[in-house]
């Protein structure tokens, strides 16, 4: 019998992260890939699966810890077995997930098995400028008397700093100081929208009704929508693309394929004309620097897909876009978007995305006006493609329609330039031999 | 104007201070040095308060008088006979009064130093921007722009008691060590109380003590209490616990004191009869209503965490703001308001403020007490090293004493301590700078104590619950 640790792995440089539940108990037997427990970071919420089957000899973390990556989750009494090194990668058997993302693959499988917690309650948000009460207890700030004073003058509650910089998380004079500086510049932001807050209303009054708490995903990506809507002059633009041939392409080719090998869905190949447009238009490829001084241009090509899921909205990043054929780009999207269903994606998943596409399609819509994932300058939205009948200079023809919606920031990118580029995503999907070329 | 003025002219004062003793005088030294100018009103000619002149420093004199009887009879045994001490009451007496002296000198001088205008009478507010002071010469009249009200308290007097039978104490008569009564019941189990049981039984009285409550010094954990309980009660004729005295009848031999409660006979006949029941706050002696100020029923004045009362430009600070009615927790008031006063952004931020019996054994404690953590549900964690593995404690001949901590179960950081033995007022004070720092068992027990010496005992209280201890066999939980 040897003792095995399960260790929090390495999920992309991320310090804080939230143990949201722990699912085993000392004495419990469990299996690998079994999960030990929810996790949660700014971007998502994830399971963590057992590395090694065994008996909990002893749990190391409990609902509320921070965690970080080399963490001490608990120890086994293994039985032999560990993960193997790469998982087969789950081939693709997932059925197509619809030309572009989905609805019914989301809400349905929430809360199956036990491994699936329903309900993912944060504990308590980031080092948040908002007023909330202090994490838990009534526990007291773990600041010397100095530093309660120093606080005191400055008018800053302790509570509110989370975890000091000295031995054991002791508050130090300068955390206070960085405190100070954190919430003055966030509060300069907030001040210089000049915006009134929406006011409170009691809605009791009208009726009834039930308070339901965001989850920790939910109030991030809240946050950062409205950073983003205030801080970005977005520009939409739209146009249809004409896939009649593509789809042709793709129904018959999944057809051939029976029952192995990888199906086609049509977003690998907007995913593959949207990388394409973005090489030959790198303004796409860039951010902004901070203070807007400078553009900075990447010559990687990383590719955001926003996932509904049943916790909130998750975008896993497919990577390399432009080094990789169709079928690989399937394979990994429909295993990100298992995954992101499952609650599973690391945060490592979902960094360094350089555009990001929205798709609606599965459920309808002519159109609508996507925000732009800053600090990318732009993101595509996709909803359902639809047959049209299409003038020809002769007679109408009928023609599959795909609408596309193209958000960018009017900084970075001119309207003729945002045409342009939607021409070029229309070219490449209009004859995918383009893509070749 | 001025047509009651029979007296001198009004004068005027920055910051008045109302009250001479270590809240007051704290105060005023402090927002002296803050370049306020400072006008001390203080009824008596010498500043210290009941602290220095009839309380603290006094009471400590004496008790160092009987802890040295204690001693040369406790060595006997051990092979050090000293005969039986012959007291010289006067002797005692001037001794006690010279350490009294030497430090209200002391006081005099810094008032000087700081030139602070110092007022003698007592002072009674007229408005919420003048006070008048009853000075020997007459009626003085004083304007302030702020004021720290630092008025103290009294011993509770009972009024169905003889109160004016001479046979009859409070711990101010007590302390006078006017005569040493045959038989003396203590009515009052607390500190005071037992401090000068104490005192009087090593001067060679038959002492009683009666306690309303279950427990002596009540607010303090029982197993503290425990080794000083059994140790009087060897010492003392009885302590009568769950106890009221009903009624004093003054009689020719003596106060005949009728009881009622637990154990406790009907009547006892005693020489002479200590009250020591607790302090009644000064709040309605000093006119407060005159400017404004609200008085809570016992007497108390509610203020703020500045000190600050309802009266935005009036502070007080020490017994009259409430309870604990501690020295320690006076000045530390007594700073904070003159800081507030002289602008600065500060705060009463204590986390404890300590307690001391100073008893045989010493009782000592600070921050949550295990009856405090019981009753707020507080999820702790507890160690007790006893002193009787203390080389430093037996060496003094005492093997009773106790050191116990309390530490958060989930960080371990300390949340509270206590002690009993010798010396355990002094000790106390690593304990709280421990809680402010914000140390846990850890950092305690990763401190190096010397050795051989009680405070080692608080590192040890500390090891135990990291399980470091190695001066103990201590059974791992679950073995």
């Amino acid at each position: 019998m040897a003792l095995t640790e399960i260790k929090v792995p390495d999920v992309g440089n991320v310090a804080d992260i939230d143990v949201v539940e722990v699912l085993i108990q000392p004495g419990e037997r469990i299996a690998v890939e079994q999960t030990v427990a929810v996790l949660e970071t700014d971007k998502a919420t994830m399971d963590l699966p057992s590395s090694a089957a065994g008996t909990v000899k002893e749990v190391h973390i409990k609902a509320g810890d921070k965690v970080a990556e080399g963490s001490l989750i608990a120890t086994l009494e293994s039985s032999g077995g560990t993960k193997p090194a790469a998982e087969p990668a789950a081939a693709a058997a997932e059925a197509e997930a619809a030309p572009v993302e989905s609805e019914e693959s989301a809400p349905a499988k929430a809360s199956e098995s036990a491994a699936e917690p329903t309900v993912r309650e944060p504990e308590e948000s980031l080092a948040a400028p908002v007023p909330q009460p202090a994490p838990g207890s009534s526990r007291k700030a773990h600041a010397t008397p100095s530093v309660r004073l120093f606080a005191r003058e400055l008018g800053v509650d302790l509570s509110r700093i989370e975890s000091g910089s000295g031995r054991k998380g002791r508050i130090l004079k300068e955390d206070v100081k960085r405190y100070v500086k954190q919430v003055m510049s966030e509060g300069a932001v907030a001040a210089g929208s000049g915006i009134p807050p929406i006011p409170a209303v009691d809605f009791s009054r009208f009726g009834e009704v039930e308070e339901q708490p965001l989850n920790k995903i939910r109030r991030l990506t809240g946050k950062n929508l409205s950073r983003v809507w205030l801080n970005l002059p977005m520009v939409t633009y739209h146009d249809e693309a004409d896939i009649t041939e593509l789809e042709a392409f793709r129904t018959s080719h999944n057809a051939e394929l029976a029952d192995n090998g990888v199906k086609l869905t049509g977003l690998v190949f907007i995913t593959k004309a949207l990388v394409a447009a973005m090489q030959q238009f790198p303004s796409f490829n860039s951010s902004l620097s901070a203070d807007g001084e400078r553009l900075i241009v990447k010559r990687y090509f990383h590719v955001g897909i926003a996932v509904d899921t049943p916790n909130g909205l998750v975008v896993p990043v497919l990577r390399d876009v432009n080094r990789k054929g169709i079928y690989q780009l399937s394979s990994e999207l429909s295993e990100k978007s298992q995954l992101a269903r499952k609650g599973r994606l690391m945060p490592a998943d979902m960094q360094g995305g350089c555009m990001t596409i929205s798709g609606l399609g599965g459920i309808g819509g002519t159109g609508f006006t996507p925000i732009v994932n800053a600090p990318e300058v732009a993101i595509l939205g996709v909803t359902r493609a639809r047959m049209q009948p299409v003038w020809d200079g002769e007679a109408f023809q009928p023609r599959l329609m795909l609408p596309l919606d193209l958000t960018y920031d009017h900084r970075v990118i001119d309207g003729a330039e945002g045409a342009r580029f939607i021409e070029a995503i229309k070219n490449y999907l209009g004859d995918i031999r383009r893509l070749l070329l | 104007m001025g047509e009651t003025h029979r007296d001198q002219a009004a004068v005027h004062a920055e910051v008045l201070i109302l009250g001479g003793g270590p809240g007051g005088y704290t105060a005023a030294f402090r927002a002296a040095d803050l370049g306020k100018q400072v006008t001390l009103v203080e009824r008596y000619p010498v500043l210290g308060g009941v602290c220095l002149n009839v309380g603290c420093i006094p009471s400590k004199a004496l008790l160092h008088v009987a802890q040295l009887i204690h001693e040369a009879q406790a060595f006997e045994r051990h092979g050090v006979s000293l005969g039986k001490p012959v007291l010289d009451l006067d002797k005692i007496r001037a001794w006690k009064q010279s350490i009294t002296k030497s430090l209200t000198q002391g006081l005099a001088g810094l008032v000087k130093q700081r030139k602070i205008d110092r007022i003698e009478g007592v002072g009674r507010f007229t408005s919420a921007n003048s006070i008048e002071v009853q000075t020997e010469s007459g009626a003085q009249t004083v304007t302030f722009d702020q004021a720290i009200i630092a008025a103290g308290s009294q011993p509770v007097r009972i009024p169905v008691f003889p109160n004016d039978d001479p046979r009859l104490l409070d711990s101010t008569d007590a302390l006078e060590l006017e005569t040493i009564p045959q038989k003396l019941l203590i009515v009052g189990g607390g500190i005071i109380g037992l401090e000068m049981a104490t005192v009087y039984h090593a001067l060679g009285s038959e002492i009683s003590v009666v306690e309303m409550m279950e427990q002596i010094i009540p607010g303090c954990d029982k197993d503290l209490v425990t080794p000083l309980h059994r140790r009087i009660k060897k010492q003392y004729d009885n302590i009568w616990l769950q106890t009221r005295v009903q009624s004093i009848e003054p009689v020719e031999e003596g106060l005949k004191v009728f009881f009622e409660g637990k154990n406790a006979p009907e009547s006892e006949l005693f020489d002479q009869v200590l009250v020591a029941v607790g302090r009644r706050p000064n709040g309605t002696l000093i006119d407060a209503d005159k400017a404004g100020i609200v008085v809570d029923e016992t007497g108390f004045i509610p203020v703020d965490k500045q000190q600050r009362t309802n009266v935005p430009h009036i502070f007080a600070v020490g017994d009259i703001v409430g309870n604990p009615m501690l020295a320690h927790k006076a000045t530390h008031e007594g700073k904070v308001a003159a800081e507030v006063v002289a602008g600065m952004k500060v705060g009463f931020d204590a986390l404890t403020i300590p307690s001391v019996a100073y008893t045989d054994p010493e009782v000592s404690w600070m921050g949550l007490t295990e009856n405090e953590a019981k009753q707020q549900g507080i999820d702790y964690e507890r160690a007790v090293f006893p002193w009787a593995a203390s080389g430093r404690s037996l060496s003094l001949g005492r093997n009773e004493g106790l050191t116990k901590i309390l530490c958060d179960k989930e960080t371990g950081r300390l949340l509270g301590a206590g002690m009993v033995g010798p010396n355990a007022g002094e000790l106390i004070a690593e304990a709280v700078l421990a809680l402010e720092m914000g140390a846990d068992a850890e950092d305690i027990g990763l401190s190096i104590h010397p050795h051989p010496t009680l405070s080692e005992t608080f590192a040890f209280a500390a090891e135990m619950i990291s399980g470091t201890i190695t001066d103990l066999y201590v059974r791992k939980k679950g073995q």
